[in-house]
């Protein structure tokens, strides 16, 4: 199968001069769901930021078959839906089916069918029942599945998510889990919580100070004490449900 | 907290709520020129003229109290404009109410008018915003012609302008919790001021990252909205009351 994501010596620098990225090269095939884990400060965000065409550096990044450059950005943005880290800054509209149909609107679609994906939308997040409520309002748990939902229902074909678990306590991640697990989209997500990442995805990739460290099947990063050490993060057992 | 009441309050059900957010934005606008226009020392006139909007706040099930206290909260700043008033004209008048006889001055008598037009438009808008969802006001604002940028800046400033105040409390927050003393003025003040100087930082990274948000949907700079709004019956018939109301008010202004 093509990729879907297909990265090739990708280096960003930050405009203060800051290394982001370094020589990143990544294939990701269609309906992988894919750990992005490393420290804090180890350019997570800024990888998911590349691959939304939000920053453009050195080297390619082609997002099903089109280069993520500035003037492909549009495009780029309508195969991949970005959930940004904090969910107050993607909430914007003054009530939830709003926020939720923004996408939709903006893509040109019909009132009906805006309706339509933006309650499909809600109700796999479970929030059908609060579309009139304001974003502000909700829980952080509810926001959380609500910047989802505003990504859901522009039906994108790859979703990247930075850090979803935080600031969730274990039940609303057990459902975060489960929601996600039950995606059919390809899911980028970066993390630090590694018991998270095992439940979620089959394949790790590893970054450090911009560098990719180590990729491959989410059982061998994970347990590998040395390794990951050496770069910060807990090990974990492969757990064998999804409650942690 | 003040907006997460208006928000509840808006949510109900009731004639007013009901109504086109156009209908009541039309009135309310309308509403606000008369009572501005009415002559300076109208005392009587600005009571038939609160007549309005108290039936609005009663029929929206606003409750009394909170537009009290609302208007209240803004009252210092219009009490400034109203005593300068009383002071700037002192030539005296006579007021009789039955066999009393009150000797004032002109200049007060407009202090009081100058107060009293304030608190009724303050209903009057209270009345509006506690009874329209600010989505179907903004899309009020913009079907009446407002800028589509103005009206998207609205509505950005109401959403993230409680981020900001959060932040704010935040700030405040650590900061009592490590300062045991006060400081003496001049370290006051440039603590504060290295406070609003984060805070504005912050703030521009967060339009950044709200702005980034938009981008990720698509947004190019359109508003997209999904209701339609429809006018019906009861907005013709809010509107010609009004409409009345204003007559009645013009009409009994050099009467009274
Ligand atoms: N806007 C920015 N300007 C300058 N440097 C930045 C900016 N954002 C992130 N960085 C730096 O880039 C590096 C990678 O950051 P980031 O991608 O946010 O890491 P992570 O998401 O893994 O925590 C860090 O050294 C960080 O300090
Ligand atoms: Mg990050």
């Amino acid at each position: 199968m093509a990729p879907v994501i297909s990265i090739n010596g990708f280096s960003y620098r930050y405009p203060d001069g800051t290394d982001g990225l370094y020589d990143i090269s990544l294939d990701i095939a269609g309906g992988e769901k894919i750990a992005l884990i490393g420290p804090n400060g180890s350019g997570k965000s800024t990888l998911l930021l590349a691959m939304g065409a939000f920053l453009h550096g050195h080297g390619s990044i082609v997002v099903d078959g089109v280069e993520a450059n500035k003037k492909n950005a549009k495009q780029i943005r309508r195969a991949v839906g970005s959930v940004l880290q904090n969910p107050d800054e993607q909430l914007f509209m003054p009530t939830l089916l709003e926020d939720v149909a923004f996408g939709p609107l903006n893509m040109g679609l019909g009132d009906e069918e805006v309706l339509r994906r933006s309650m499909d939308a809600l109700g796999i997040v479970g929030l059908d029942g609060m579309k009139h409520k304001a974003p502000h309002h909700l829980s952080a748990g509810q926001k959380r599945s609500a910047a989802i939902a505003t990504i859901l229902s522009m039906n994108p074909k790859i979703i990247t998510m930075d850090e979803p678990d935080t600031s969730l306590d274990p039940r609303n991640r057990n459902n975060l889990t489960s929601l996600l697990k039950s995606l059919k989209q390809t899911l980028i997500i970066a993390t630090c919580n590694i018991p998270f990442a095992a439940a979620l995805c089959k394949r790790a990739v590893l970054i450090d100070s911009g560098k990719i460290i180590a990729d491959g099947p989410v059982e061998e990063i994970i347990t590998d004490e040395k390794l990951m050490q050496s770069h910060g993060l807990e090990t974990a057992a492969i757990p064998e449900s999804i409650d942690f | 907290m003040h907006h997460t009441v208006m928000d509840h309050l808006s949510m109900q059900d009731t004639f007013l709520h009901r109504l086109d957010a156009r209908s009541k934005l039309i009135a309310v606008v309308v509403f606000t020129i008369v009572v501005i226009s009415l002559r300076r020392t109208g005392v009587g006139i600005i009571a038939v003229s609160a007549v309005g909007p108290f039936a609005m706040l009663l029929v929206g099930r606003v409750p009394l109290k909170l537009a009290a206290l609302q208007i209240g909260c803004l009252c210092p700043f219009i009490m400034i404009i109203a005593i300068s008033s009383a002071f700037y004209d002192r030539s005296v008048v006579t007021i009789a109410f039955g066999a009393y006889e009150l000797n004032t001055t002109q200049g007060a008598i407009g202090a009081v008018a100058i107060f009293a037009r304030f608190a009724v438009t303050m209903m009057a808008i209270i009345a509006l915003s506690a009874t329209t969802r600010l989505s179907d006001l903004l899309a009020a604002f913009s079907s009446l012609g407002l800028p589509k940028i103005l009206v998207m800046q609205i509505g950005l400033l109401y959403r993230y302008i409680f981020l900001i105040i959060d932040r704010a409390c935040h700030m405040l927050g650590a900061r009592a919790g490590r300062k045991l003393r006060y400081l003496g003025l001049r370290r006051e003040l440039s603590t504060s001021a290295a406070m609003i100087a984060s805070l504005f930082a912050t703030s521009t990274q967060t339009a950044q990252r709200v702005s980034d948000a938009m981008m990720a949907r698509g947004f190019d700079g359109t508003i997209r909205s999904l209701k339609k709004s429809t006018f019906s019956i009861a907005d013709t018939v809010f509107l010609a009351a009004v409409c009345a109301y204003m007559a009645l008010l013009l009409a009994v202004k050099g009467v009274i």
